[in-house]
């Protein structure tokens, strides 16, 4: 379920929260580490990850429905 | 239930780029600008995370005759919006003067110095596209608006125009994160909410917000300006596109690959081997083309970029970033797909809904002080930009020009728009928004999808209003972000019973719109298909571009 966030590594800031345009992390609350509220609504375009200032603390696990199709070697 | 009153010259429903290009316009001017955006206007719309084409013609380079330039650019996916030529003449008038602004805000529009154009054009012919580094665009444009004294309003959505018909004087819009209605009292409203993505299935139809148009546009500003009794044109033309297989992402050109059948043969005529200038165009000529493999026993087809040369593919992953697609590349990183060794497969993509709102050259609709810009009117990038900035202006001249409109006789609407969410909010029990979008995905999908006729068309409908009619009175939202997602549920369903009217009156075969009842074309109705409400009754008419 993307998001994910690492609780050891979250400083709280809520700069994923302010950013998400679908709301994904709706009712957090400020100074706490987000709520991933609703996942089915995340549209993966990573924003949360590259406005987060601490690498680690929030990643998208893509979800098994939309796993990229190719041709092994 | 909370209500705000809030003033304004100019009100921009949406913060995408033609929102925040029409903002940074009219605060210069000097009108007082709000801009409302139901999410965040640092994340939202089509160019959310990036871009990397902006079309734009540059008499030095392309000939004093911009007709020239305009017809090779309808031979590309151009083509398929229907609207007046004066229109382009309008857009390459001012394209690269936006460009040349972009620029000077931070957007870098050069690369190495020099215009780069490639992409969306045909090997031989004149190129059409530059290529600019977009990643940060929406993040420096809303520090235009801001330097220039626009309010910006996140997590507010615009739900409904106040006025008689004739003449604007305001909105309603809902928070989506508390309980609170705010009506704005706006000389002018500028429309700019983007396209309409749930209204057909996705590729992945358990996964509804996999959308490369992300997953809230919803034709928000195509419904509000119905009911208020603008003209909407070719709503039931839809569209379709072609990109990666389940990771649903824009950006067909920026790959620099050739389309190719499971034997390694290309799909199309236009290139055998990756060339960073052009792309595989049959993906603009045809983006049915993967499904048509598909269907008679040839597919799948695969984007091969395996020749690809060394400086031609760190100049795509280059562009990748700055279209928008870094997430599509941390996934390939994730799961081991290198585009040098891995052809990766595309497909085509769903229907969507196509149409716009109809407006003049000025950005004007035809009710006044309403104008419309971007994907509203009629879409990319370059499109929104320019006519974003040609509504503020516009629209700024227009505030100084009148009065500040009373609001006194919208009393019963606004009691309506809180009547209707303060029961939403209320229901212990019925359908969520999820359960309503679905429904109706499906009855858009079986009965005004890629085949169509008229026995199924009429079922559809009568089907259609059945669930309007059950949305409307048993639908439930357990928090003001659903309350959010309800009302874009009602205002696919107004858009969803528009397809369907006007696919009946379409009594012909064209484009996407396929009619078996009548296969041709008719060349008599290469005109505007307008749709407009009058005296509460839908009016549809043909009349020329």
């Amino acid at each position: 379920m993307p998001p994910i966030i690492d609780l050891n590594k979250c400083i709280k800031c809520g700069q994923c929260v302010d950013i998400c345009t679908e709301d994904v992390f709706y009712g957090s609350k400020e100074g706490e580490v987000p709520t991933v509220t609703y996942p089915k609504e995340c549209v993966h375009f990573s924003g949360c990850v590259y406005v987060c200032p601490v690498p680690g603390a929030i990643r998208l696990r893509f979800p098994l429905p939309i796993l990229l199709v190719y041709k092994p070697e | 239930m909370e209500e705000e009153f809030l003033e304004c010259d100019v009100l921009c429903a949406g913060g995408g780029i033609a929102g925040l290009m029409a903002a940074i316009r009219a605060a210069e001017l000097g009108a007082k600008v709000i801009v409302v955006e139901k999410g965040n206007v640092k994340y939202s719309g089509c160019g959310r995370s990036g871009n990397d084409h902006f079309e734009t013609y540059i008499p030095e380079i392309h000939g004093r005759d911009m007709d020239v330039f305009i017809d090779e650019l309808l031979r590309t996916a151009k083509g398929e919006i229907l609207i007046g030529r004066e229109i382009y003449h309008t857009q390459f008038a001012k394209a690269f003067d936006i460009v040349q602004l972009w620029e000077k805000w931070g957007i870098p529009m050069k690369y190495k110095g020099k215009w780069e154009f490639a992409g969306h054009s045909f090997p031989g012919r004149a190129m059409t596209h530059i290529k600019y580094e977009g990643r940060l665009q929406k993040t420096i444009l809303e520090r235009e608006a801001l330097e220039r004294g626009a309010q910006i309003m996140n997590r507010v959505m615009a739900i409904d125009l106040l006025g008689n018909g004739k003449k604007i004087c305001g909105a309603i819009a809902t928070h989506t994160r508390e309980d609170k209605l705010i009506i704005f009292k706006a000389k002018t409203v500028i429309l700019a909410t983007g396209k309409c993505s749930r209204l057909y299935p996705s590729l992945t139809p358990g996964w509804m917000f996999n959308d490369p148009h992300g997953g809230v546009q919803t034709g928000d500003g195509r419904a509000m300006a119905f009911r208020a009794g603008a003209e909407l044109q070719n709503v039931e033309m839809p569209q379709r596109h072609i990109g990666p297989k389940y990771f649903t992402k824009f950006g067909q050109a920026t790959w620099i690959g050739v389309l190719k059948d499971p034997h390694g043969k290309p799909v199309g005529p236009f290139v055998t081997k990756p060339d960073r200038r052009y792309g595989d165009m049959i993906m603009e000529v045809n983006k049915e083309v993967a499904e048509e493999y598909g269907r008679s026993g040839k597919g799948p087809v695969y984007m091969d970029c395996t020749d690809i040369t060394k400086e031609d593919y760190e100049y795509m992953m280059h562009w990748m970033k700055h279209e928008g697609n870094i997430s599509l590349l941390d996934h390939m990183k994730e799961e081991g797909i290198d585009l040098r060794k891995n052809p990766v497969e595309f497909a085509t993509y769903p229907l969507r809904c196509g149409g716009l709102i109809v407006t003049n050259t000025k950005a004007e609709t035809n009710i006044r002080g309403l104008y419309a810009a971007g994907d509203e009117a009629f879409g990319d990038i370059s499109a929104a930009a320019t006519f974003g900035w040609i509504s503020g202006e516009n629209a700024a001249a227009y505030a100084e020009s009148t009065e500040v409109p009373s609001i006194k006789n919208e009393k019963d609407k606004i009691d309506e728009n809180k009547r209707r969410i303060v029961q939403i909010r209320n229901r212990e029990c019925g359908p969520d928004w999820e359960e309503a979008n679905i429904a109706l995905q499906q009855v858009m999908n079986d009965y005004a999808g890629s085949v169509r006729n008229e026995a199924l068309l009429k079922q559809g409908l009568s089907h259609l209003r059945r669930l309007k009619e059950k949305a409307k009175t048993l639908l439930i939202a357990r928090n003001p972000h659903e309350i959010g997602r309800c009302l874009e549920v009602l205002n696919m369903l107004d858009i969803g019973e528009l397809v369907f009217l006007m696919a009946l009156n379409r009594k012909e075969t064209r484009g996407l719109h396929v009619r078996p009842d009548y296969p041709f074309t008719n060349p008599v109705l290469d005109q505007a298909h307008v749709i407009r409400m009058k005296k509460n009754k839908s009016v549809i008419e043909w009349r020329n571009y």
